[in-house]
């Protein structure tokens, strides 16, 4: 990785060593945690860690497009610990010896990201091929590293699509960044979180054993998993729309328009769940939540504060309503005063310039977000299961019993996931 | 003890202890850096969140072309004694209209009987069907969904996976379930159901 390209990373180098300071501890051995979470538990923590990944790439490449210098190196800082978290979590999911081999090639991938960025920040093409050449040969060794893991479950040309498409979202949004089209930018960014997120379960999938990957699949899990998508996805958008507010930079109106998309995606899971009507109220007090966090970001702050507490009061005992009260009004309400003082707190950090703070406090509400929407997945999943149709459906009336019993599957089969 | 009903009990508490005393810290009642950073005094380009939510539209037909199947689509709810309604004509399909709609996020079921005390249903065929058919379903507003069978399973009614067929993913998959196996005549009711799971095409 070192043959070319040199001139762009001697000048990162600085930065990227606070992000593999933070990856020291894992060499030469990955601590492994023994907790009691199942591995299904891990597999979607990993997923979670793999979308954050992704947008806190994609922000480190757009604030060293910007050559806001301070604020990459907040971002260098807050990939390495996500990429900490994702070594300990392979660990234990796939082994020590996975983990180990994991962390230096993620870690590498960052690095030319990082280049190729750079690159476009300087106009530099030939640096920009550089670090494409090497971002090429990094796809193909973390596809065969996926597939050699899986043990050919995971075929390494689906293994390197995946690791393509990954790298693809990212400089894309990169290069669509750098040419001030931030409508395709941040579609891009979009896609390339849930792309990214989604690539933890198929990893999973492929690596865990089949019964723990069996779990993966059922419906209360992946629930828990699309849910912590969306909602860790609104924290991440929040922040990045307030980001903006602050700084009144040009990509303000495409930030909106990708929080409205989240908005849209979040609502039609309460559709899903409680139907249209309840997606309605629910978008409408979530459209509040999000205006008054920007009008908070905007200079607005005793109004907005004002405005949240009720909007917190409204949104929880709508979501309490929706859980059948298995959760209360007031623990819902106070869970939504936290996000909401986190989401205040990261926009005062970056607004004074304190990156460090503001990165830290994003990655803490994305992790609460994630978990907030586990419990929730939780509730929602009993709430409506408690209503669904009892036993099978009486759709014979054995007309033509003597052809029916002779159909294929004769012998009764499971239901098959 | 079900999946939802063990953990309905921790969630509660699992909540509690994200939402910490549930009580609002100091900080940002004070004048805020986000507010000095905004106090240049210039207008702020507005942000307005989007309040419109458009719902994916109703199901009114069904065709698999595969098993010469285009019918209307009944819509269905539950019965009193909390199992699904049926359709009323066994030339009709129905819609479990308590659940998502074809093509929107989550698992639309479909059901159709298998016959009629003379000949056969709608979803004769059903458990014959191969992986790879396709399921068109249009919609009210003209739309329509496309679905791609996966798999047919055949599972006695006393051991419904009702989890599996009903609970809610955020997948946009399709569910199309009739009677089959062999018929209790004394119950006048087939003993398994037959399952086609589809995802989007």
């Amino acid at each position: 990785m070192w043959k070319r390209g040199k001139g762009q990373l001697w000048r990162a180098l600085p930065i990227l060593c606070t992000g593999l300071l933070f990856l020291m501890p894992v060499h030469p051995r990955v601590p492994v945690a023994h907790t009691a979470l199942a591995p299904a538990d891990l597999a979607i923590r990993f997923e979670a860690l793999l979308g954050q990944h992704s947008v806190l790439a994609a922000d480190l490449m757009r604030s060293r497009i910007r050559g806001d210098d301070d604020f990459v190196q907040a971002a260098n800082t807050a990939l390495g610990r996500n990429t900490k978290d994702m070594t300990d979590l392979v660990g234990q999911l796939f082994g020590t010896g996975t983990a180990e081999k994991f962390s230096p090639l993620w870690s590498e991938h960052i690095v030319e990201l990082f280049a190729y960025a750079g690159a476009l920040a300087a106009r530099d093409d030939t640096a920009k091929g550089d670090a494409l050449h090497e971002l090429t040969e990094y796809e193909v060794e973390l596809g065969d590293f996926f597939a050699g893991a899986s043990q050919g479950r995971l075929r390494p040309a689906a293994a390197r699509q995946a690791v393509v498409a990954h790298v693809g979202h990212l400089t894309g949004q990169a290069d669509a960044y750098a040419a001030g089209d931030y409508a395709t930018a941040d579609d891009l960014y979009r896609m390339g979180y849930q792309h990214t997120y989604d690539l933890g379960l198929t990893l999973a999938e492929a690596l865990l054993p089949a019964a723990d990957a069996a779990t993966l699949r059922e419906p209360l899990w992946r629930l828990r998993s699309q849910l912590g998508r969306l909602l860790a996805e609104h924290a991440v958008l929040v922040e990045d729309l307030t980001r903006a507010a602050v700084t009144e930079t040009p990509d303000f109106a495409a930030s909106g328009n990708m929080i409205n998309g989240n908005t849209r995606d979040l609502a039609a899971a309460m559709d899903t769940l409680f139907g249209p009507a309840a997606a309605r109220q629910f978008q409408a007090l979530w459209a509040d939540h999000v205006e008054q966090l920007v009008a908070y970001a905007q200079g607005h702050q005793d109004t907005a504060s004002t405005a949240m507490a009720g909007i917190e009061r409204r949104l929880g005992a709508f979501l309490s309503g929706a859980t059948g009260e298995r959760i209360g009004t007031a623990a819902l309400t106070a869970a939504l005063q936290k996000h909401d003082m986190m989401l205040m707190r990261h926009a005062d950090a970056y607004a004074a310039k304190d990156y460090a703070t503001a990165h830290d406090v994003a990655y803490q509400t994305y992790q609460e977000m994630f978990d907030l929407a586990r419990t929730m997945a939780d509730a929602f999943g009993a709430s409506v299961a408690a209503k669904l149709p009892r036993g099978g459906a009486q759709t014979g009336h054995g007309g033509m019993a003597a052809i029916v019993s002779s159909l294929p599957g004769s012998s009764s089969s499971g239901p098959g996931r | 003890m079900p999946p939802y009903a063990r953990i309905s009990a921790l969630a509660a508490l699992t909540l509690g202890l994200l939402a910490g005393l549930g009580t609002r810290p100091a900080p940002a009642r004070q004048p805020s850096p986000a507010g000095q950073a905004a106090a240049a005094g210039h207008p702020r380009p507005a942000f307005h969140a989007d309040r419109t939510y458009d719902a994916v539209a109703a199901p009114v037909r069904l065709r698999i072309p595969a098993l010469h199947v285009d019918s209307k689509v009944q819509r269905l709810g539950l019965r009193t004694d909390g199992t699904i309604a049926v359709p009323d004509r066994t030339d009709v399909a129905g819609w479990y209209d308590q659940g998502p709609r074809p093509g929107q996020p989550g698992p639309a079921v479909i059901l159709g009987h298998v016959d009629s005390t003379t000949g056969p249903g709608i979803f004769i065929g059903l458990a014959a069907v191969q992986p790879g058919a396709t399921v068109r379903i249009d919609r009210s507003d003209g739309t329509y969904a496309a679905f791609r069978i996966t798999h047919v399973s055949r599972v006695p009614k006393v051991e419904f996976p009702t989890d599996v067929v009903y609970a809610p993913t955020l997948d946009p998959t399709l569910r199309l379930v009739t009677c089959g196996g062999s018929f209790d005549r004394a119950r006048g009711s087939y003993r398994d159901n037959v399952i086609a799971f589809a995802d989007p095409a």
